[in-house]
């Protein structure tokens, strides 16, 4: 049997030339003395698993980067991993990784209804929570000094929204926004609540758009929109603000279809709903039209960014291509942007001790451009990433993508279907 | 809209989207809402892990259509067939050992098993929502200025001879007497000499079945994933206390009221406040009608 006898050799010099990509790799950065442990806290069983393990995926990346880029205080990173169902279990899994692993730095976690909880108890232990991905805007104005986010606040994503229907969707339908109907539709968690009301008062204070509806409804038992495309088709709204889920998103725009509805455009924030994958996979080309503020996307300029932002960015992207074979996922961005953002941190502080650790966080000025994402760092005292820093982006879908479109310096593609045309008209 | 003032067009219109509406979304609800009244009627168990198996069904059609391409009512046969022999393997693995036990018991039971079986799901396929589109999905009908989506008149229109097959079976053949009569005093079965553990085994192999098979039937219209039992299964619980427990018609019946209450409550009141409106409806007939709307009196208290 001559293939199993090779089979030995050809281990050996798999073996072989693995430890040579390793010597390789160690002899490029200068060595590192010792371990450096932080937990890493995201759902991993249960519903948001799938997102959960994209974070933790992101997060891992980036752990590599950063070790093959002279650890985090001279120090090689690694993970104490644990798993987030729910709230509770995210309390109980941050008093396991501070009490039994001893970490002093916590980071993660994917869903709003998690962040809380677990920082509430990494905050009786005087344990610093290193949030990247929820956006609660109550997560950081508890008063709690060792809370800190990278991310954008919900109020942030509100924020974007009306930016770009009042400055790039108006002026193309040829209105000015205090003309303009708008419609607020949302699930009722505390995220689409934060985004929804955000949105809310700066469109009416700030532009002074004209708001038809606001309604909000639990997403995980919603089995029919009809009833509410039929209210909102009566009151003919241009815009349809919608901060959607899971499946909600889905069959919001099928029932639209439907009846027929016919507004201008639809805007959503966030990487559930209209910002998920799976709304192309379930939808494809008929789910054109519906624009998601999100992290960047396909049609990105990389040379956008200020020239560390862009090595930095590109390195990133190379190390998820190896990894996954595909373009970088929100879940990615997030987790790999934040954790960075602790590398430079840390690397400032040479400390994880509280205070110090602090005052280099608040320290730490980057402009727009410099980061993963195009973004950039300032503190405020309550721990939350300038919302102007974060950069965020506005992605559409056509023909069962979702593409970056706004703001138009960051991107080569164009925003299409404005105002929306009848339903079968969107090729 | 003024309720004084005269209906105009716009309105009519919409009243008669409402109509279709709750009555496609009854259809929905009842089919999901039979098998659980089966066994909640005879067996006295509430099966929380009813959502599980409608879960179950969901996934099949999806798998059935990704792998195979096969359409989900080619596959709606073989699901009876294969859910009534997963009933019968439930039934025989874990029903069988608390029908006589305490009610705790038996929800301790079924919730174990409906968390088993999310979690089951959830390392086998993964939480991700899955969809499929078979070309009926995306097919509306219109009918004036009314609109309707093909794949749930079909949902409905199986719905219907669903809880009529079931009506007809308990009604008039001699199993289904046999089961009313265990229903009504399991004691009273044994000593007349039915064998009330094959009748359980039935029952529950029949409802499982039903609910598999609507699994089958709502994959299209809605996605797929590990939880998606959850959507739904709350509301069976309402049709099936408004309808009357072990009563086919009755659920058929609640299940449009259930529809009607929450298109009629999104449009009206707001669509946070639909919940609100039918478990108010809830309370109401357990405080008035503990028997159901359709329901024997004193039926709820029989085989307890």
């Amino acid at each position: 049997m001559r293939h199993r006898a090779l089979a030995p050799l050809v281990l050996c010099v798999a073996a072989l030339v693995a430890a040579l990509a390793v010597t390789g790799v160690s002899s490029q950065a200068q060595p590192l003395a010792g371990e450096y442990k932080i937990g890493v806290l995201e759902p991993l069983t249960g519903p948001l698993a799938f997102e959960g393990k994209r974070h933790l995926e992101g997060y891992e990346i980036m752990r590599d980067m950063i070790n093959e880029r002279g650890g985090v205080m001279g120090k090689r990173l690694v993970f104490a991993v644990g798993d987030a169902t729910d709230p509770t279990a995210a309390a109980s899994e941050a008093n396991r990784l501070i009490t039994r692993e001893g970490v002093r730095i916590i980071t993660g976690t994917y869903s709003s209804t998690l962040c809380g909880a677990a920082s509430e108890a990494a905050a009786r232990h005087n344990v610093i929570y290193w949030e990247t991905s929820c956006v609660d805007p109550r997560f950081t104005r508890r008063g709690l000094r060792t809370v800190f986010r990278t991310e954008i606040d919900g109020t942030g994503f509100g924020w974007y929204n009306i930016e770009f229907i009042a400055k790039h969707l108006a002026p193309r339908f040829g209105v000015k926004p205090s003309q303009l109907r708008i419609a607020f539709l949302s699930e009722d968690s505390s995220y689409g609540q934060g985004v929804t009301e955000a949105a809310r008062q700066r469109a009416r204070q700030e532009f002074g758009m004209q708001e038809v509806a606001a309604e909000y409804y639990a997403f995980a038992t919603t089995n029919d929109f009809t009833p509410i495309v039929v209210k909102l088709k009566q009151l003919n709204p241009d815009v349809i603000h919608h901060i959607a889920r899971g499946n909600d998103a889905v069959l919001f725009w099928r029932q639209a279809r439907e009846q027929n509805f016919l507004f201008k455009a639809l805007v959503h924030a966030g990487a559930t709903g209209y910002g998920s994958p799976d709304f192309g996979k379930a939808l494809g080309a008929e789910g054109n039209g519906p624009f998601a503020l999100l992290e960047p996307g396909p049609g990105f300029r990389i040379e956008a960014l200020r020239p560390e932002g862009q090595k930095l960015e590109r390195e990133f992207r190379a190390a998820v291509q190896r990894r996954t074979g595909s373009y970088p996922l929100g879940g990615h961005q997030l987790a790999a942007a934040g954790l960075w953002i602790l590398k430079l941190v840390l690397d400032r502080a040479g400390t994880d001790e509280l205070e110090k650790f602090r005052s280099a966080a608040l320290a730490l000025d980057l402009p727009v451009g410099s980061l993963i994402n195009g973004w950039g760092v300032k503190f405020a005292e309550n721990g939350q990433n300038a919302n102007e820093r974060v950069q965020h982006y506005m992605l559409q879908w056509q023909d069962g993508q979702l593409v970056t479109v706004w703001p138009e310096e960051f991107t080569t593609l164009r925003a299409k279907w404005i105002p929306l045309g009848p339903w079968d008209q969107r090729k | 809209m003024d309720p004084a003032r005269p209906l105009g067009p716009a309105e009519i219109e919409a009243l008669a989207q409402l109509v279709v509406s709750t009555v496609l979304l009854g259809g929905i609800y009842a089919l999901i809402a039979v098998g659980l009244t089966l066994i909640f009627g005879v067996m006295r168990v509430v099966n929380f892990a009813h959502g599980e198996f409608l879960m179950l069904g969901m996934y099949l059609a999806f798998w059935a259509f990704t792998l195979g391409g096969l359409d989900p009512y080619l596959v709606l046969p073989v699901s009876l067939a294969l859910f009534f022999a997963l009933g019968l393997v439930t039934y025989a693995l874990v029903m069988r050992g608390v029908i006589a036990a305490s009610h705790n018991v038996q929800i301790f039971t079924t919730v174990g098993l409906s968390v088993a079986l999310q979690n089951v799901a959830l390392v086998a396929w993964t939480g991700d929502f899955r969809y499929i589109r078979p070309w009926h999905s995306a097919v509306v009908l219109r009918l004036g200025t009314t609109a309707f989506n093909l794949s749930q008149v079909v949902a409905f229109a199986l719905a219907v001879v669903l809880t009529l097959a079931l009506f007809a079976f308990l009604r008039w053949t001699h199993t289904g007497r046999v089961m009313r009569a265990t229903a009504q005093d399991r004691d009273a079965a044994t000593l007349m000499g039915i064998d009330t553990d094959r009748v359980y085994r039935l029952t529950w192999a029949i409802g499982i079945a039903a609910v598999g098979a609507a699994g089958v039937l709502v994959a299209p219209l809605y996605s797929v994933y590990p939880t998606a039992g959850l959507q739904f299964v709350l509301l069976a619980y309402v049709v099936v206390v408004l309808g009357g427990l072990g009563d086919m018609v009755g659920a058929l019946l609640g299940s449009l009221i259930v529809a009607g209450v929450e298109v009629v409550g999104s449009y009206v009141v707001g669509t946070a406040w639909k919940e609100v409106l039918y478990f108010l409806l809830f309370i109401a007939v357990l405080v008035f009608r503990p028997a159901g709307l359709f329901g024997q009196r004193g039926a709820e208290t029989l085989g307890a």
